[in-house]
């Protein structure tokens, strides 16, 4: 193996073990909605933190988007296109993860603001 | 062949790596939701954990506590078998009843609170709430004239409370437990949850709050509402284990004239106070917090002030008719 | 261009082609990765990088995309200017990283499924206008090295072997 090579190999560990390291260091808790985005436009946002998974349907670019939340996690089950790469991501439960859609143009995002437990009226 | 071979290992590393990476988590905690709709107000609770057979087991002791306080504190309707509040407001004078130990132990607590009070609370005063709900409900228009109101009868006094559960009555006052009941049934099920080792929660039913230890070892966030039109946040309180109820929220009201007349009827004037347009109370107790938001507000901010002042592991907040913020001693440490 | 050259060209182009297709039917963790792929299309691209010039490859890399495009993802589908993006920014940075590095063919391969996975995301990011994307990075800089190590050693008997039998210059 060439010296070279190896160097760049290290480097590229180091690298992403880091920013690996960086996401679990600075998770933060309280996950609370998820977003869904049509083409960019917010449709709908569901509250994820039910110990109950709910199921919820968005009209996505080829029909209708099946989209499992609760738990603190989300993922969607069906959608129509040709090589179903969305319901094969799994769940996202993190505020930097992400589901994309491409065919349908769908994207579920986790929106981790620290929110509030609870309010007195 | 060995530049093919560290080439292999170098690739299996990597890829077992990313895996490790890819598939560790970090702790999630779960949580159970209930909600419910009693003494007027909808209930949530939320319990941190627990499994799935515990939950099942509290969310329906839950439910049973405060239906229970809701129908004995119910002035208005009567329910088979329960000797609550409408049936004791009903009752014959000078006929010895046995209630429920629920009622009598919250009809106890009341009593003594309200002689504590100088006169401010006072479950006895029925008979002027049914006039000013009157109005408020459209019966009649406007708001009742002093005279409609002075010769009610409100006096505590008249309200006997005997040995074994029993009360009687000496004259025809007639009983409301506002004040109290909530605060009450949140406090026992709070009680119940930690009796059966649930010590992560929240309730949040109406004004009242109450939290246990927080399910992340941090503090619970506590927002506490605009008593305006507005509704926006005007104050977080950090805290655990603790009580925090408001009173003067800006839902219970009606308004005649450009005034808004509050729910709650100062025995004094028997008008409802206008010192503030709302406290709230952060304390341990839920009982003892919702009984002294009452209380404070039919109080002036500066008597209330005072008032906090002397307690200890009291606090409160006052937004005033002006818009300000008055904080009590200490509140610091919530915030 | 001599009609040996094109002829050879447009071969390599059409297995580059028939890589790419064939590993699109390989979903690797299930999508949990999205973008992840094996690269072995690059094979190809290496081959033509080192055999040929960089412009024959950014050619083919090109055309390439443009054929899968119309065969399989939509011509101008979000998936066609993903790849094109990850293509055209892979092709030239390793043509940049063998002129100016001493990295041997897989280390360029590396290099080559690095990039890649850069450009798509790039051009993900501006064409879904978010910035989510980037959670990805990480875990596909460490799966381009078993993939580029792969790819590389594959590429490098190819040209170590192959280019006396197409009668091209020693590399």
């Amino acid at each position: 193996m060439n010296k070279k090579d190896t160097i760049l190999i290290v480097i590229v560990l180091i690298i992403s073990i880091a920013i690996i390291l960086g996401y679990k260091l600075f998770e933060k808790d309280g996950i609370k909605k998820a977003l869904v985005y049509y083409e960019n436009d917010l449709v709908l946002t569901i509250d994820l933190t039910e110990n109950i998974e709910k199921t919820y349907y968005v009209e996505g670019y080829n029909g209708k988007v099946k989209i499992l939340a609760g738990n603190g996690k989300v993922s969607v089950d069906e959608e129509n296109s040709p090589l179903h790469l969305c319901s094969k991501q799994g769940y996202i439960s993190k505020s930097y993860e992400t589901i994309v859609c491409l065919p349908n143009k769908v994207i579920i995002k986790i929106d981790n603001i620290d929110e509030l437990d609870a309010i007195v009226k | 062949m060995k530049a093919y071979v560290s080439y292999i290992i170098v690739s299996i590393i990597t890829i077992v790596l990313s895996l490790l990476f890819l598939f560790s988590s970090t702790n999630k905690k779960g949580l159970y939701t209930t909600n419910l709709f009693y003494m007027d107000t909808y209930i949530n609770i939320k319990i941190y954990d627990v499994d799935e057979k515990t939950k099942d087991k509290a969310f329906d002791n839950i439910d049973k506590i405060y239906k229970k306080y809701h129908e004995l504190s119910d002035r208005y309707q009567k329910y088979d078998n329960v000797k609550n509040i409408y049936y004791i407001n009903n009752i014959d004078i000078n006929t010895e009843i046995e209630i429920e130990k629920e009622l009598y132990d919250l009809i106890d607590y009341s009593v003594s609170f309200c002689n504590q009070s100088n006169g401010l609370l006072n479950i006895a005063m029925g008979n002027v709430i049914d006039v000013w709900k009157s109005y408020r409900d459209g019966e009649k228009e406007g708001i009742p004239t002093i005279d409609e109101l002075k010769d009610k009868n409100i006096n505590l006094e008249d309200l006997v409370l005997l040995k074994n559960n029993k009360i009687l009555k000496k004259s025809n006052i007639s009983l409301d437990l506002g004040a109290f009941a909530k605060g009450y049934a949140t406090e026992e099920v709070g009680k119940y949850l930690e009796s059966i080792d649930i010590d992560k929660y929240i309730i949040n039913a109406g004004g009242n709050v109450k939290v246990g230890n927080h399910y992340n070892n941090k503090k619970y966030k506590i927002g506490l509402e605009k008593p305006t039109k507005e509704s926006d946040i005007y104050k977080v309180v950090n805290g655990n284990n603790i009580a925090v109820t408001t009173s003067g929220s800006y839902e219970r009201f009606y308004e005649y004239n450009g005034k808004s007349y509050h729910h709650i009827i100062d025995p004094n004037t028997l008008f409802p106070p206008q010192y503030m347009l709302s406290v709230s109370v952060i304390t341990n107790d839920s009982t003892y917090a919702d009984a002294l938001d009452t209380m404070l507000f039919l109080m002036s901010t500066l008597d209330g002030l005072d008032y906090v002042n002397k307690l200890d592991d009291v606090y409160a907040i006052w937004y005033t008719n002006d818009g300000k913020v008055i904080k009590s001693e200490g509140f610091k440490k919530y915030e | 261009m001599e009609t040996r050259k094109f002829t050879t060209l447009s071969m390599l182009l059409s297995l580059a082609v028939v890589l790419n297709i064939i590993e699109s039917v390989i979903p690797l963790f299930n999508g949990y990765i999205p973008g992840l792929k094996l690269g072995l299309a690059n094979t190809v691209i290496l081959f033509v990088l080192y055999v040929y010039s960089f412009k024959d490859a950014l050619y083919v890399s090109i055309l390439r995309v443009i054929l899968v495009g119309i065969l399989r993802t939509g011509l101008f589908s979000i998936a066609f200017f993903f790849s094109l993006g990850g293509a055209i920014l892979s092709v030239t940075m390793m043509f940049i990283f063998k002129k100016i590095t001493k990295l041997s063919i897989v280390g360029i391969s590396i290099v080559g499924s690095i990039f890649h996975s850069l450009g798509q995301i790039i051009v993900g990011m501006f064409i879904l206008e978010t910035a989510n994307m980037i959670y990805y990075l990480p875990w596909l800089l460490m799966f381009s090295i078993p993939t580029g190590i792969i790819v590389g050693l594959i590429s490098k008997e190819l040209v170590n072997h192959l280019q006396n039998d197409l009668k091209i210059k020693e590399y």
